[in-house]
């Protein structure tokens, strides 16, 4: 199955790609993130709620970078496994200066769904999975721009202001990352979670931060598709 | 007592009238619900198809599109009927690919937790289309500008000619000829039940049970096990009570009856699809759209010498059905006469219109309404009787059996098996008083009133082959438990065939269970179509009875001691000819099941009896003999070497309205020979319900479409049938000649009341008005029209000419 998309953000690629990079950013960002742990070099373990319309659930999944060409590209892996069935996706992420300003993102990925999360179709499959890495894109942009990232629980535009945001403070775009107190994330153990209190961003490698976040956005649609059939096993138990 | 051709009620009756019915729709309520977004275009290319604003909608479940599709289920569904003039034969995909080529074509399947729910995904989703030129129409069609299917040259799907001698050259060189250019219109079953499909998949069995409203469903197991790459033995197909079908349910598979069974095995939970109006009208099937040229030669007496007739049938999109409507129309146009030198030759072609198949009647109506009118035309011609010309043209009795020298739809020589014509037109005549007209013509327009006479004569081929099959299990009760493969929409065959297995087998009626359509209880059957129940099943569960009767008298022979040859069956019990009732002397079919089947353990009381020790038995004889089979049952079946063919005639009486054109029915007229009856009661409902349904061909009932190919009557609002107000009295004659070819001697009797309508109709009414009428149907407002036309015609040629 073949999901391909582009994104516009204003800001330039390297300060995108900035941002991508930051997992407490991402943790933010990407649509239902729960949690993300940093399992080792290029590789993330994260946890997602994801609710779009009839398809709902938690998903654990993992994700492994490849191929960084910082600034402009890195391909990224993707697996997840269930009792509903397997997923792996690998995703090419590509950055350039967009005409006027900003930057032009496009990811190109080719996902295999196996066992009964393929029943509900393609077009859903692709529907979700693109909605839900617009949403991702959108809620990145808005940290960029200082606003607070919207965390709704994967719901998309469905529910715009789904959940109260946890305030983030303003993204100095253009100042060098601050070190945090933090600032072993890039070692294996360190934990995400979006904050309560919101805290500033995590130093940390783009490579990382780019894979976890475009894998939990194409990854989380993925899943959130075959995690649907346990809602609608309990919708049809409640009915 | 026998039952046979008694006036038994109807056993269904009792059930249907007081809600105790199981259609389609009451079945799977526990079921998703799917619903489809469908063409609102006649041609186009599917550009793109994008879900996005749908995904929001509670309890969506699932949305297909031709692209989910795999293996066989993702290729065009089959062609039905090849024939070797189909040259050109096309058929849908169960979801349209790429293209779509009428309005009301499946695009996206969606499967949610209710239809509620089903239909707003299907609103929110958004079909892009490439707008293709529609083609609609058969002068639209034939002029070839268009084209419906690329690879369709001329969208001609076939050129099929028959002949018998040189047609032309007779009609040339006859002393008197004529030319007509006679059209029918569209128009459709509309059975008050649309379709519908219910399918459960068994995980743990690997297997199906399909619920479905249709007229065959040994043929849609077979096709959804094909489709759905499935051995056949781990399908099963169940027809539930039918809320009419008229040829409309005897396609197959419908894109919903192979969608329906593929969703619930992708999702692993029951999903079912039940047919709304609209989408009967624009996604079903539609029938009767014809244009005829005819040539006719004759002598002076009105004898025929040569008929040469060329016509158009708009076959609709697609042609899963094959031929069978152009060939019916092109054989049966032929009627009770002989025509001389015969040759038709049609061309059925492609529109971006709902695909034409069989309505009740299938083809013939328009054949009929040719030659009828074309036998009114001669009289015209010549001054005669109307009812003279066609004697002088009707096959003799003697000449029966009859060979017409074509090729019928059953691909078997068009061979009238008995009938005799003048002895029906005789019967008409009196029956609707055609010599007393003109005096009640005249008296009626010194009253200012405009009467009108018509009739019409048919011949209708039923019984069509290849075969029918009976199962029949006496159970140790004593009930009789029937089955047999084809299906029933209301006809009354569980009433039908029970008399029949009464009679054969000696059983009271009411000991007696029919099932039909069931594919676990039979599994071979062709299925209800062409009024062939009767005649296929009928004579098959009476061949049945007959060795189960063989066998019941062979087991009670032992226990009584007697020949076999002694014994009689009297009320469901075995015993000696002529020995009364004595309790000695006799044995009830139950106890005989019981004895059929050598048991050793008793699992009640009567089944002791055949228990090890009940008895003394022959310790050297096996208790199952070679060649025997345990149990009281039997399965048989029938096989003709061709159809036989019913015949009928039909006279009406009209009113016309000298000022709203109004067209009343005064009388209508039937003498109707179906062979031998079973029950004249439900024949009579037949021909009942066939009348109102040609009334409603010949005034009503019309499929309308638009240039740009948009159904504009698709509802009950717009497209008009008769209602109990616009059908009227129907008085019945029977005449009975039975049909030598199998041993009930019957003949169907299904769709003979439709054929003739518009026929006798249109007669009666240009008896009525004095226009001639060459197209059916006819609304007031045509006719008014017809009237100002003949009106002003001299005024408007004047004015041309200024």
């Amino acid at each position: 199955m073949k999901i391909s998309g582009t994104s516009h953000l204003t800001p330039a690629p390297t300060v995108v790609f900035r941002a991508l990079s930051d997992p407490a950013v991402l943790v933010r960002t990407i649509p239902g993130c729960r949690r993300l742990e940093a399992l080792g070099e290029d590789t993330y373990a994260m946890t997602l709620a994801v609710g779009v319309g009839s398809i709902k659930g938690v998903y654990d999944g993992h994700v492994r970078l490849t191929d960084q060409q910082e600034p402009v590209a890195f391909r990224m892996h993707t697996d997840g496994a269930g009792a509903a069935g397997t997923i792996s996706a690998d995703v090419l992420v590509t950055l350039r200066d967009a005409e006027g300003g900003g930057t032009a993102l496009a990811y190109d990925a080719d996902a295999s769904v196996g066992g009964t999360i393929g029943g509900v179709g393609q077009r859903m499959l692709v529907g979700v999975s693109k909605r839900m890495a617009a949403e991702f894109f959108r809620n990145v942009e808005a940290v960029l721009a200082g606003a607070p990232a919207d965390l709704p629980d994967g719901a998309g535009a469905s529910k715009p202001s789904g959940r109260a945001s946890p305030g983030l403070p303003p993204y100095p775009s253009t100042a060098a990352p601050v070190p945090s107190v933090r600032s072993s994330v890039a070692s294996p153990g360190a934990v995400y979670t979006p904050p309560p209190k919101g805290r500033g961003r995590e130093g940390s490698t783009f490579a990382r931060g780019v894979a976890a976040g475009a894998a939990a956005a194409l990854a989380g649609a993925l899943v959130g598709a075959w995690v649907s059939r346990l809602a609608q096993g309990r919708e049809a138990r409640r009915g | 007592m026998t039952l046979f051709g008694e006036r038994v009620p109807r056993v269904e009756d009792a059930r249907l009238v007081t809600g105790e019915g199981r259609f389609l729709d009451d079945l799977g309520q526990d079921a998703l619900e799917a619903a489809f977004v469908r063409s609102p275009h006649a041609h186009a290319r599917i550009v793109d198809i994008d879900v996005t604003d749908a995904l929001d909608v509670e309890g969506l479940v699932a949305i297909y599109t031709h692209e989910d599709l795999e293996g066989r289920a993702a290729e065009p569904l089959p062609l039905l009927i090849p024939h070797p003039t189909l040259t050109h034969g096309r058929t849908p995909y169960a979801l349209a690919k790429d293209e779509v080529n009428h309005v009301g074509e499946a695009v996206v399947m969606v499967v949610a937790g209710d239809r509620y729910a089903a239909e707003d995904v299907c609103d929110r989703i958004r079909v892009d289309y490439h707008l293709l030129p529609p083609v609609v129409g058969i002068e639209a069609s034939r002029g070839g500008g268009r084209l419906v299917h690329d690879d369709v040259p001329g969208n001609v799907a076939a050129v099929m000619v028959q002949e018998t001698g040189d047609a032309d050259a007779a009609v040339d060189a006859a002393p008197r000829s004529l030319e007509l250019d006679l059209a029918i219109e569209r128009s459709a079953s509309t059975p008050l039940e649309g379709k519908g499909v219910v399918a459960r998949w068994d995980a743990d069995d690997r297997s199906l049970l399909v619920h479905t409203s249709t007229q065959t469903s040994t043929s849609v197991r077979q096709a959804i096990a094909a489709k759905l790459e499935l051995p056949v033995d781990r399908v099963e197909v169940v027809t539930p009570d039918v809320g009419g079908g008229f040829g409309v349910k005897i396609v197959h598979p419908w894109p919903e009856e192979v969608l329906v069974p593929w969703a619930a095995r992708r999702l692993g939970r029951p999903v079912k699809w039940t047919e709304d109006r609209r989408e009967h009208f624009v996604s079903s099937a539609h029938e009767r759209g014809q244009l005829h040229h005819v040539r006719v030669g004759y002598d002076d007496g009105g004898r025929l010498l040569g008929l040469s007739v060329r016509f158009w049938h708009d076959n609709g999109a697609y042609t899963p059905y094959g031929l069978i409507v152009p060939i019916i129309t092109s054989t049966q146009l032929l009627g009770p006469y002989k025509v001389g030198a015969y040759r038709v030759e049609f061309t059925s072609l492609y529109t971006n219109t709902v695909m034409v198949t069989p309505y009740r009647g299938a083809g013939r109506p328009q054949g009929c309404f040719v030659m009828e009118r074309v036998m009114d035309a001669i009289a015209a011609d010549l001054h005669l009787d109307r009812t003279v010309v066609r004697e002088r043209n009707f096959i003799q009795a003697d000449e029966m059996p009859y060979d017409q020298g074509l090729v019928f739809q059953d691909g078997r020589p068009l061979i009238y098996d008995s009938g005799d014509f003048p002895a029906t037109m005789a019967r008409l005549k009196d029956l609707v008083g055609w010599d007393d007209f003109p005096a009640f013509r005249d008296r009626a327009r010194a009253e200012g009133r405009r009467v009108g006479i018509g009739l019409a004569c048919y011949v209708e081929g039923t019984g069509v082959g290849p075969y029918e099959g009976g199962h029949i299990r006496v159970e140790t009760d004593g009930t009789v438990v029937v089955s047999t493969g084809l299906t029933s929409q209301g006809q009354g065959h569980q009433t039908m065939l029970a008399q029949i297995v009464a009679d054969e087998l000696g059983v009271p009626f009411e000991r007696i269970r029919v099932t039909t359509g069931d594919t676990r209880r039979f599994k071979y059957a062709v299925g209800t179509f062409a009024s062939r129940t009767a005649v296929m099943s009928g004579s098959a569960v009476a061949l049945t009875a007959r060795l189960v009767r063989e066998k019941a008298l062979g087991i009670a022979a032992q226990a009584l001691e007697a020949d076999p040859g002694d014994l009689e069956i009297v009320d469901g019990h075995v015993r000696v000819k002529g020995a009364g009732g004595g309790t000695v002397s006799q044995v009830d079919l139950g106890a005989v099941a019981v004895l059929a089947n050598p048991l050793r353990y008793a699992f009640d009381e009567a089944a002791g009896r055949a228990t090890q020790f009940a008895a003394p038995a022959d310790p050297d004889v096996a208790p199952v003999g070679p060649g025997e089979a345990p149990g009281l049952e039997a399965t048989g079946y029938y096989s003709p070497t061709r159809s036989t063919f019913a015949n009928g005639m039909h006279a009406v009486v009209v009113e016309t309205d000298p000022d709203t054109a109004e067209v009343r029915i005064l009388r209508y007229c039937v003498v109707h020979d179906c062979g031998t009856i079973i029950n004249p009661m439900v024949v009579e409902g037949q021909i009942h319900g066939g009348v109102a349904q040609g009334v409603g061909g010949a005034l009503y009932e019309r499929i309308e479409y638009d240039s740009d190919g948009q159904l504009l009557n698709a509802s009950f609002m717009d497209f008009l049938m008769p209602y109990a107000t616009e059908v009227p009295t129907v008085e019945i004659d029977h005449l009975v000649t039975p049909s030598p070819l199998n041993p009930l001697g019957v003949k169907g009797a299904g769709e003979a009341g439709v054929i003739p309508g518009s026929a006798a109709i249109a007669a009666a009414i240009e008896d009525a008005e004095g226009i001639t009428l060459t197209r059916m149907p006819i609304s007031p407002s045509e006719l008014f029209h017809l009237r100002k036309e003949r009106l002003v015609e001299p005024v408007e040629t004047t004015e041309g000419h200024t």
